[in-house]
C-alpha cells in the first residue's frame, strides 16, 4: 500500500515532487504490502497520535450499534476471528487457523491461545459462542444479523477450539465473520455502549461524547511489539474546515478527510501529506422499481446512458475517485472493470431518447431525485445529473429531505421516492454487499426483484470454490449494469492527511482506522 | 413593585407549559423515528425486532398518554433519559450549561461594545459620510451568515497566522488564559451580527430622544452637548437597548447551536442538534425546553429591570 515512507524515499533518491507522489499513490494503492514494508524505517515507539473526525457514534456496542462511523474505530478496541487486511484479503486473527468438512457444513477453528481481554480476563471459545449468539438474536435486532445468518449451530469442542454448522456451504461466512458487526466481546460485560472491552491494541480510558475518545496502548496485546503508540486522542471537530486549520497548525496528527474536496487544500502544504488510496464505498443513484416508469427496463437503461459518471465525479468529488460499477475497484479481486460496461457506461443521449421512445416517452417525463442536504457529494452529484437527465428531456425535480427523514422515506416498506441519491461504506465482499439489497427477499434500496439476478446471488452465496465463485459474480455485475437496476456512480478516494512525520502505512478499503501500526518520526 | 414581579413570574408559567406541548408535538412531526435512526438503511430487520424496538422507548403508547408521562416526570424535575446516550437528560444538560452561558455572554459583550459606541457615534453624526459608513457596515456583518464568516475566521488563521482556535475546553475558573483563548474568537463571531442590531437601535433611539422637547430645554439652559447627550439623552434612550438586549439572548442561544458546532465547543447548542439528528425525543424536548425558560427569565430580569431604570413601571 501506498506508504509515506515510499514518498520520503521517492523524494530524496528521484526528486520527485509532491504532486508527483500523490499521482503515483493512485498507482501505488495496488502495490504489494510486501514491497511497502521493505521499505520502511524500523518504527520509532512511543507518544500521543491525535486524530480528528467530524462525527461519531452515538454509542460504542460493537455488535448491536448501526452507525458507520462506529466501525472505523472498532479495530481499535476488538478483534475478530479472522480480519479484513489492509489490502482487502481475508487473515487470521483470534482464529489461528480453520478446516472445513468435506461437505462444506462444518467449520473447525482453532483460536489464538494466551489472549486478554482489557478486563485481564482470558479470551476462550465460549466467548465466540456467546458472541456470535448475540448477534444472532433476533430480539437484539443487530445489523450483522445477515451476515451471520448461515450459522445454524456453535459448539465448543474446547476452551480454545469452535466448531460451526451452517445450513449449507456458506462461502461468504469467513467475509461475515470479520464484519463490521462481528468483534468477539467478552459474556460478563452485559453494556457495552459507553465502555469497550475487547482483546484490541488499545484499552478505552476515557470517552466524553461529542468531544474526544482517549485510549492507551494495550501492554498485554497478543500481537506483540504492536501498537507502537502509546496513547491514541480522537477528536471530535464538526466542521471539517476546523479540522484543516487544525491540521495546518500541527494541533492534531491525522484525519480521514469526509469531503474530499477539501484536499484542494491540503494538497501544496509541505507539513502535511494527503495519502489517496481506494476504498469499498460509493455513491449511487436508487431508482424506484416499483414505480412507473422505473418498471421498464428502457427507461432504466435510457438514464443510465444519460449520465456521464466522469462529470458526476468531477463535480461531486473533484474528481477525487474513481467511476464504478457493482463491485468498487477496491473490491479486489471480484471487480471487473469499468470499460467492462462501456456500452452503458459511455453516454449517449440519442440511444437513450430511442429507448424512452420505445418505452412510450418520446417527450420524457417528470420525475424527482432525492438528496440529503448534508451531504455533499449527493447536493452536487444531483445537480449534475439533474442536467444531464434534462438532456433526454427527464426533468428530474431535487427534493431536498433531512438525514432522518430520508432514512425513513426512502427505506422499506416505505420506498416513498422515484430516484434518491446514495452513499454506502460497501463491503469487501460480494455476497455480503449484494445479496441484501438486490435480493428480491430483501429488497433493501431499488423495490427490485430480478429473478436472474436472484438465482445467481443465491448461486454465489453457495458456491465456495473461488474461481467458480468469481465466475458467478462476473455474470451478475454485467446483467446488473444491462439491466441497469440502479446508477452506480463513483467510488470517492480514501483520503487521509497526516503531518509529515507520522508514519501511517494502513489504509483499510473498510474505511478502518490504521492506528495499530502508526508511529510517530518526532 | 412587587405585585408587578408576582405577575411577571406566574405568567411564565403557562408559556412554559404551551412550549413543552408545542416542543412535544413537533418532534413528532418530524418524519422518522429514533426505531428508523437505530435500523438505518442497510440493517436487516423483522417487523417484530422493529415493534419491540418501539415498544422499548414506549413509542406505541397514545401521544397523550406519551405526553402525560413526559410532563409529569418534569413536573417533577425528572426530564427523563436521553435514548441514544442512557444519561439523565438534566445532567447532560447541566453539564454543557456554562460553555453556552459564556459564548452567550461573551457575545453580548461584543455586540455592546462595538454596537453601543457605533450607534452613538452614528446618531451624532447623522447624515454624514461617517454614518452611512457604519451603517452599511453593520449590514453587511447582519448579513453574513455566522456558519460562513466562522469557518473563513478559522481557515484564514490557519492559513496566514498559523493559528487555529482549541477544541479542547477548558473552564474559565481552571484557566483564565486559555478559556480566553478558546473563546474569544466564537464570542466575536456570534457577537459581530448582534452587534448590528446594537448600533442600529442605539442610533435610532438616541435620534428620537434628541428630537425632544426636554433636550432642547437642556440645550437652551446652555448645557453643553457631552452634558445634554451623556447626562440626558442617552439614560432616556436605554429602555429600548435593554428590551434589545433581552431579544437578543434568545438569537444568541440559537446561533449558539451553530457556532458551537463549528468551533467544537462542548454546548447546549451542539447537544440539540446531535438530539435532533438522532430523533433523541426526551433529550430534544428536555433541551429546548431548557433554553425556552432560559429566554424567558432572560426576559423577565429585562423586564425588572425597566422598573428599576424607569420609574413610571416602578410605581405604576
Amino acid at each position: 500500500m501506498a506508504d509515506p515512507d515510499i514518498y520520503h524515499q521517492l523524494r530524496r533518491r528521484h526528486g520527485l515532487s509532491r504532486r508527483d507522489f500523490l499521482v503515483a499513490t493512485a498507482v501505488a494503492a495496488g502495490m504489494p504490502a510486501a514491497v511497502a514494508s521493505a521499505q520502511s524505517k524500523s518504527p520509532r515507539p512511543g507518544g500521543t497520535f491525535i486524530s480528528a473526525k467530524t462525527t461519531e457514534a452515538p454509542s460504542l456496542e460493537p455488535n448491536l450499534e448501526q452507525a458507520l462511523s462506529r466501525h472505523r474505530i472498532d479495530p481499535l478496541f476488538y478483534n475478530r476471528l479472522v480480519e479484513w487486511s489492509a489490502e482487502g484479503k481475508l487473515e487470521p486473527s483470534l482464529a489461528q487457523s480453520w478446516t472445513t468438512s468435506a461437505d462444506g457444513k462444518t467449520w473447525t477453528f482453532k483460536l489464538r491461545q494466551g489472549v486478554k481481554f482489557h478486563n485481564g480476563r482470558e479470551f476462550v471459545a465460549d466467548d465466540v459462542k456467546y458472541t456470535y449468539e448475540r448477534v444472532l438474536d433476533p430480539k437484539l435486532g443487530s445489523g450483522g444479523r445477515g451476515y451471520l445468518a448461515a450459522i445454524e449451530q456453535i459448539e465448543v469442542a474446547d476452551k480454545h477450539t469452535v466448531r460451526i454448522s451452517t445450513k449449507q456451504p456458506s462461502a461468504s461466512l469467513l467475509a461475515g465473520m470479520a464484519g463490521n458487526w462481528s468483534s468477539i466481546v467478552p459474556r460478563e460485560v452485559a453494556d457495552l455502549r459507553r465502555t469497550a472491552v475487547g482483546t484490541g491494541p488499545f484499552v478505552l480510558q476515557e470517552w466524553i461524547p461529542q468531544s474526544h475518545l482517549k485510549a492507551r496502548k494495550n501492554p498485554d496485546y497478543w500481537d506483540k511489539g504492536r501498537p507502537y503508540v502509546d496513547a491514541v486522542e480522537i477528536k471530535i471537530i464538526p466542521d471539517e474546515g476546523n479540522i484543516i486549520a487544525q491540521l495546518r497548525t500541527g494541533n492534531i496528527h491525522h484525519a480521514l478527510l469526509e469531503d474530499n474536496k477539501n484536499y484542494l487544500l491540503v494538497k501544496d502544504d509541505k507539513r502535511l501529506i494527503a495519502l489517496r488510496s481506494p476504498r469499498l464505498g460509493f455513491d449511487m443513484v436508487n431508482v424506484n422499481h416499483g414505480r412507473k416508469p422505473f418498471t421498464d427496463v428502457r427507461v432504466r437503461q435510457a438514464l443510465a446512458l444519460a449520465v456521464d459518471r466522469t462529470e458526476i465525479l468531477q463535480a461531486a468529488a473533484s474528481g477525487l475517485g474513481s467511476v464504478t460499477g457493482p463491485l468498487t475497484p477496491a473490491m479486489k479481486p471480484w471487480a471487473l472493470p469499468v470499460e467492462t460496461f462501456k456500452e452503458w457506461y459511455t453516454p449517449n443521449p440519442d440511444r437513450a431518447k430511442k429507448l424512452l421512445t420505445e418505452a412510450g416517452f418520446p417527450n420524457g417525463f417528470k420525475t424527482t431525485l432525492k438528496v440529503i442536504p448534508t451531504f455533499p457529494t449527493m447536493v452536487a452529484g444531483a445537480q449534475v445529473i439533474a442536467a444531464q437527465l434534462k438532456k433526454i428531456g427527464v426533468d428530474a425535480q431535487i427534493i431536498q429531505e433531512e438525514y432522518g427523514v430520508w432514512i425513513k422515506v426512502i427505506t422499506k416498506p416505505t420506498f416513498d421516492f422515484d430516484l434518491t441519491m446514495n452513499i454506502t461504506n460497501g463491503d469487501a465482499d460480494p455476497d455480503s454487499l449484494l445479496y441484501r439489497r438486490f435480493h428480491s427477499v430483501e429488497k433493501q434500496w431499488n423495490n427490485d426483484g430480478d429473478p436472474d439476478i436472484d438465482a445467481l446471488l443465491d448461486q454465489g452465496k453457495l458456491t465456495v470454490d473461488q474461481a467458480k465463485r468469481k465466475d458467478v459474480y462476473d455474470k451478475v455485475q454485467r446483467l446488473m449494469v444491462d439491466r441497469a437496476i440502479q446508477i452506480w456512480t463513483f467510488a470517492p478516494d480514501m483520503i487521509d492527511v497526516t503531518q509529515n512525520y507520522v508514519h501511517y502505512p494502513q489504509h483499510f478499503t473498510t474505511n478502518y482506522y490504521g492506528f495499530r501500526t502508526v508511529w510517530l518520526e518526532r | 413593585m412587587r405585585r408587578y414581579v408576582v405577575v411577571r413570574i406566574v405568567s411564565v408559567l403557562p408559556t412554559l407549559l404551551g412550549v413543552s406541548f408545542a416542543v412535544f408535538l413537533m418532534v413528532r412531526l418530524i418524519p422518522g423515528t429514533v426505531v428508523d435512526q437505530i435500523i438505518g438503511t442497510e440493517g436487516t430487520y423483522s417487523a417484530e425486532t422493529v415493534r419491540s424496538l418501539r415498544a422499548f422507548f414506549g413509542l406505541d403508547a397514545p401521544l397523550h398518554v406519551q405526553y402525560g408521562r413526559w410532563l409529569w416526570s418534569a413536573l417533577h424535575g425528572d426530564l427523563g433519559t436521553s435514548w441514544r446516550t442512557g444519561l439523565p437528560v438534566l445532567q447532560m444538560i447541566l453539564a454543557r450549561l456554562q460553555v453556552t452561558a459564556e459564548l452567550t455572554l461573551g457575545a453580548m459583550v461584543v455586540a455592546m461594545l462595538i454596537g453601543v459606541p457605533l450607534g452613538i457615534l452614528s446618531a451624532r453624526r447623522e447624515n454624514t459620510a461617517l454614518d452611512h459608513l457604519v451603517r452599511v457596515t453593520s449590514l453587511f456583518s447582519l448579513s453574513i451568515p455566522v456558519f460562513w464568516q466562522a469557518t473563513m475566521l478559522i481557515l484564514a488563521g490557519s492559513l496566514w497566522l498559523n493559528w487555529a482556535p482549541p477544541v479542547d475546553f477548558v473552564s474559565p475558573l481552571a484557566h483564565p488564559a486559555r478559556n480566553f483563548g478558546i473563546m474569544a474568537l466564537p464570542s466575536l463571531v456570534l457577537g459581530t451580527a448582534a452587534a448590528a442590531v446594537f448600533m442600529r437601535m442605539t442610533r435610532s433611539s438616541l435620534l428620537e430622544v434628541m428630537g425632544q422637547d426636554f433636550v432642547r430645554t437642556a440645550r437652551a439652559k446652555g448645557l453643553s452637548e457631552r452634558s445634554v447627550v451623556w447626562g440626558h439623552a442617552f439614560k432616556n434612550s436605554l429602555i429600548p437597548l435593554i428590551t434589545i438586549a433581552g431579544i437578543q439572548v434568545g438569537y444568541l442561544l440559537g446561533g449558539a447551536v451553530v457556532t458551537e458546532e463549528v468551533f467544537t465547543l462542548p454546548g447546549v447548542g451542539r447537544l440539540l442538534l446531535g438530539a435532533v439528528v438522532q430523533r433523541d425525543y426526551p433529550l430534544v424536548q428536555g433541551t429546548i425546553l431548557f433554553i425556552a425558560a432560559l429566554f424567558m427569565l432572560s426576559n423577565l430580569a429585562v423586564d425588572l429591570l425597566y422598573a428599576v431604570i424607569d420609574p413610571r413601571i416602578r410605581r405604576g
